[in-house]
């Protein structure tokens, strides 16, 4: 398959069963919920060394959060359910319940059709509280009041978990490194606009993508070295003379349409940058389709739509 | 099918104290009109002999023409709402377990007296020793209220607009934007109240009753 002079390969993503979370942040004014939830979402990029993978999944006006404030909503994603929970009392604690003004609510709601669990979200930050917390059921969501030195912090109970997809990919080949990052900046801009997706590493973008194992004991992951190019001749490349820099977007979503649809926006941004944008080709990442019960198949997405 | 609140319009204002605490929709679920017609009151009063009734959904209860003389109205609710087109009397929403209870007049005495959970909303006046060891909950009122306010109360909300003479174990927390009234007062939204007229969430907090515990405030609404 060719779009627009870019090659993409005839391959897929494997992706996996994840656990996830949103929170929605409020605070006085955007910038301190932003403080707040790039605290909340600091390494987070990957679960091998992070416990969870988290980001900001878009701004929220103050007609659209609970309090009328302005606000961020923030997905986290884990490989299991007592993670999540726990990073995510974790990072409530440290990061969102410290930050001034701000106040957090529950981002997934039971509804009809989705399984949706109920975990923590201020039931026990409430402690902090030291006994001058005080609860308010209102229109049947039960929330938090902990009293603060800025006033009160407000927090809804528990929010909401679902089952998720995490480890969404495409990797992009390009003939120098700027052209590759300029390229992945066109996707990661494009992918923002869509909901319930998050790409959890530094700016959406990640550079060093891995393989499973090592000739390292102790590593169970190593570089990829049939993507780097300063390997090509030392390696069983995958890289033809031309590319000089890969790159990789990884993508976390709630349900596989989700990722599908964020990989396509990813991908088709690239595309309509065109062969000067010094693309040749896109590729994704997969373990053989052994590991991963998700294949997010390129020219199958591509061709939808 | 069309869905009018059950409606109890007292036929006269009776010239002794009526306890009304049968007529809640969870105490009146599945009862016909001409069971519910058939409640003792008081003495050999009954339903019958002192409101007309009509409508039929149970969850939504109104009373109209009702005066001072309506005790217990929402005692031991538990879902649901009341409105009250008037005054009632003592013991507004005692006891209460969770619902609504929307007087669109005066209370009398010990509104919502040992209630756990639940709004309870006046858009008049409010007797003495309102919110009387309450438990949890919210009560609002719009006018004054009478002596004692918070009596006892071990936790829970007074919203009030006129400052009370408060006993000496409600203490004077200051004055504070509470980013909580935002969603207390959205959720109002779809009352008919007079609490929906306030922007503001600037108000003086009490805390009390310190004599119980002391996690129980007054919120003097300052607009």
């Amino acid at each position: 398959m060719n779009i627009n002079g870019i090659q993409i390969d005839d391959t897929f993503a494997e992706a996996f069963n994840m656990r996830g979370t949103r929170v929605i942040i409020t605070a006085l004014n955007l910038t301190w919920a932003y403080h707040a939830a790039n605290a909340m979402t600091g390494f987070a990029t990957s679960v091998i060394g992070c416990g969870v993978e988290a980001g900001i999944e878009r701004e929220l006006s103050a007609d659209e959060t609970p309090d009328g404030r302005p606000g961020v909503s923030i997905l986290m994603f884990a490989m299991g359910s007592k993670v999540l929970m726990q990073q995510l009392e974790t990072r409530m604690g440290q990061c969102v319940l410290t930050c001034p003004t701000v106040a957090a609510f529950a981002g997934i709601e039971p509804k009809e059709g989705l399984e949706v669990e109920p975990i923590n979200l201020g039931k026990n930050l409430r402690y902090f509280g030291d006994g001058f917390q005080t609860s308010k059921l209102i229109s049947k969501k039960r929330y938090w009041r902990i009293p603060v030195m800025d006033g009160e912090f407000l927090c809804e109970e528990t929010t909401g978990m679902v089952r998720a997809i995490g480890g969404g990919n495409f990797l992009l080949l390009a003939t120098s490194q700027a052209k590759a990052l300029k390229a992945a900046e066109a996707a990661i801009k494009a992918m923002k606009q869509l909901p319930n997706v998050i790409m959890p590493f530094p700016g959406g973008v990640v550079r060093s993508g891995s393989k499973v194992g090592s000739k390292y004991k102790t590593m169970f992951a190593s570089t990829n070295d049939a993507f780097c190019p300063t390997l090509k001749g030392l390696v069983a490349t995958e890289l033809s003379d031309d590319i000089e820099s890969v790159m990789e977007i990884v993508i976390d979503g709630l349900t596989f349409n989700d990722v599908s649809n964020a990989m396509c926006a990813g991908i088709l941004a690239i595309c309509g940058l065109g062969e000067k944008s010094g693309v040749k080709r896109i590729s994704a990442g997969n373990y053989g389709g052994k590991l991963g019960p998700h294949h997010f198949k390129l020219h199958e997405l591509l061709t939808k739509k | 099918m069309n869905m009018t609140a059950l409606t109890f319009t007292l036929k006269k204002n009776p010239t002794f104290k009526v306890d009304c605490s049968q007529l809640t929709p969870d105490k009146l679920a599945g009862m016909s009109l001409d069971k519910i017609l058939e409640i003792t009151l008081i003495n050999n009063l009954k339903v019958i002999d002192l409101f007309k009734v009509s409508g039929n959904n149970f969850d939504n209860i109104l009373f109209k023409k009702s005066t001072s003389q309506l005790d217990f109205i929402g005692h031991k609710m538990a879902r649901g709402n009341i409105t009250i087109d008037g005054d009632c009397g003592d013991f507004l929403g005692a006891k209460m377990y969770n619902g609504s209870v929307i007087c669109h007049g005066n209370a009398g005495d010990r509104v919502g007296d040992k209630m756990r959970r639940g709004l309870i909303l006046i858009d008049g006046s409010a007797g003495d020793y309102c919110g009387s060891q309450m438990i949890a909950g919210t009560i609002g009122v719009f006018e004054k209220v009478g002596k004692y306010a918070g009596f006892g109360m071990k936790r829970g909300t007074i919203l009030l607009t006129k400052l009370p003479k408060l006993h000496a174990t409600i203490q004077d927390c200051g004055t504070h934007t509470l980013p909580f009234l935002t969603l207390l007062f959205a959720s109002f939204k779809p009352l008919s109240t007079l609490f929906n007229n306030i922007q503001s969430q600037r108000m003086q907090r009490f805390g009390g009753d310190l004599a119980c515990g002391g996690n129980g405030e007054i919120l003097l609404l300052l607009t």
